[in-house]
């Protein structure tokens, strides 16, 4: 099927392209400022404990996107938080905030399921030899953990940051507005058809890219330093 | 003076073990292998927590309640060198040294690098240097600090033999020289003789017998021991 001439004008392109960057940076610092420490928790936690968090932080990444905007408008529907933040003048519908919050939701779970098994290729003796020669485990983390495991934490916040940047199914119910990339090409599909739809493709590749790239690239780095 | 009751479930037998040790005394603990050695040496460094008992040296408690690593003044050396792969040499023997240390020890350091043979491997990292000179990068690292309890499991063990008996003759000097209180666990006699005065040994978790060498050699309690003894 003929796309026609690519629409470069008119389609939003720019401005869905700063809203998904900006946004979506935002939402990862709070994923790996919320994330590191519950991944080190669950990391050293009891086996058994262990299984129970997992099997939580599964459920926010096996939930259908539509499923979990849902929840999420419910959660912060008139009858739940949403209340609470209007006190404060925050609304959690079609705001950045509810954009940021969503984009935390669908992603966080990658990040931490994945910082886990970085945190899990850390040998246990060498953070308690770490210990045992006087450093804090705030020290040990930094001088030994997050070494040792960075490449990991990398990769999980590559996937992080591809799952917020993709996520269309929850942001269309809690943020239509401001459009990010993927609402802006769906409704430059309705609006335009495929001519417009494709610059949009092409600077959502250029932008979704990078990170995790260079996270592989890194690692591929690494493991040929090693060799 | 370290004193210590370690009772710990293992899968198939229960370790109840005391261990006490003056300030500055050397002590092996002796078995064959399986007898609990190694675990008994983990939980006196905190590395394993016991089922019930104590671990004290000299006024401070570190069981219980189990003591946090590193308000822990001693060294362990564990059967893996655990060295940091991340790391260059120099970096893995300063680790445990504070900035303030790292200057007053700067002539200890150096002794470290040239009698464990540092120096040829001194600026390269960490991963890439041979089982051998991670075992000696992992004592000096212990010892750059100058703990005044020293815990060896297996220390030589992968190691030559030339390299041994040097290395024993450097760690029985500096021994007398700084006087650590040294606990030190093998399942070969010939080492523990050469390092320690007087051995503790263990028989499926239990004390069977606490003396000097020549009391052992002379008149050991259990047929295992006296096959342990005995020459090849």
């Amino acid at each position: 099927m003929p796309v026609g001439t690519w629409r470069w004008e008119g389609s939003g392109t720019l401005d869905a392209a700063r809203v998904s960057i900006g946004l979506t940076a935002l939402a990862m610092l709070v994923v790996v400022a919320l994330g590191t420490p519950m991944a080190l928790y669950v990391a050293r936690c009891s086996p058994r404990e262990r299984l129970w968090w997992q099997a939580v932080l599964l459920v926010s990444v096996l939930l259908p996107p539509l499923a979990l905007g849902i929840l999420i408008s419910l959660a912060f529907g008139q009858h739940g938080l949403g209340l609470f933040l209007e006190q404060f003048g925050l609304s959690m519908t079609n705001t950045p905030l509810a954009f940021v919050v969503t984009q935390i939701y669908v992603s966080i779970g990658y990040y931490v399921l994945g910082a886990i098994a970085a945190l899990d290729s850390v040998p246990r003796p060498l953070e308690q030899q770490a210990a045992l020669l006087g450093h804090s485990p705030w020290s040990v983390f930094w001088r030994i953990t997050f070494p040792i495991a960075r490449l990991g934490f990398a990769v999980a916040l590559s996937l992080a940051w591809v799952r917020a940047l993709t996520e269309f199914g929850a942001v269309v119910i809690t943020a239509y507005y401001p459009a990010g990339l993927p609402v802006a090409i769906w409704t430059s599909l309705e609006n335009f058809g495929l001519p417009a739809v494709m610059p949009l493709m092409i600077v959502f590749l250029v932008t979704a890219l990078p990170l995790p790239w260079l996270a592989h690239l890194l690692a591929q780095r690494r493991s040929t330093q090693r060799a | 003076m370290l004193e210590a009751h370690i009772i710990k479930q293992r899968a198939r037998f229960r370790i109840d073990c005391r261990v006490a040790v003056a300030a500055g005394e050397t002590c092996g603990l002796f078995g064959a292998s399986g007898a609990g050695k190694s675990t008994t040496l983990a939980c006196i460094a905190g590395t394993e927590v016991p089922d019930d008992g104590f671990v004290r040296l000299g006024g401070e408690t570190f069981f219980p309640p189990q003591r946090r690593l590193h308000e822990r003044a001693l060294g362990y050396l564990t059967q893996d060198a655990n060295i940091f792969p991340h790391l260059r040499v120099s970096e893995n023997v300063g680790f445990g040294l504070t900035n303030g240390a790292r200057g007053e020890g700067e002539a200890w350091v150096r002794e470290l690098r040239e009698r464990l043979q540092l120096e040829p491997i001194w600026n390269q990292p960490a991963h890439a240097i041979s089982g051998g000179q991670a075992r000696r990068v992992a004592l000096a690292r212990m010892l750059a600090r100058k703990p005044s309890l020293v815990l060896l499991d297996e220390p030589f063990s992968g190691l030559d033999r030339h390299l041994v008996r040097e290395l024993l003759a450097t760690l029985v000097d500096w021994q007398r020289r700084l006087r650590f209180t040294m606990l030190v666990v093998d399942h070969e006699a010939e080492i523990l003789e050469r390092l320690c005065d007087r051995a503790i040994v263990l028989e499926e978790g239990h004390v069977v017998q606490d003396a000097r060498w020549e009391v052992l050699h002379a008149d050991p309690a259990t047929p295992l021991l006296a096959q342990l003894l005995s020459p090849l």
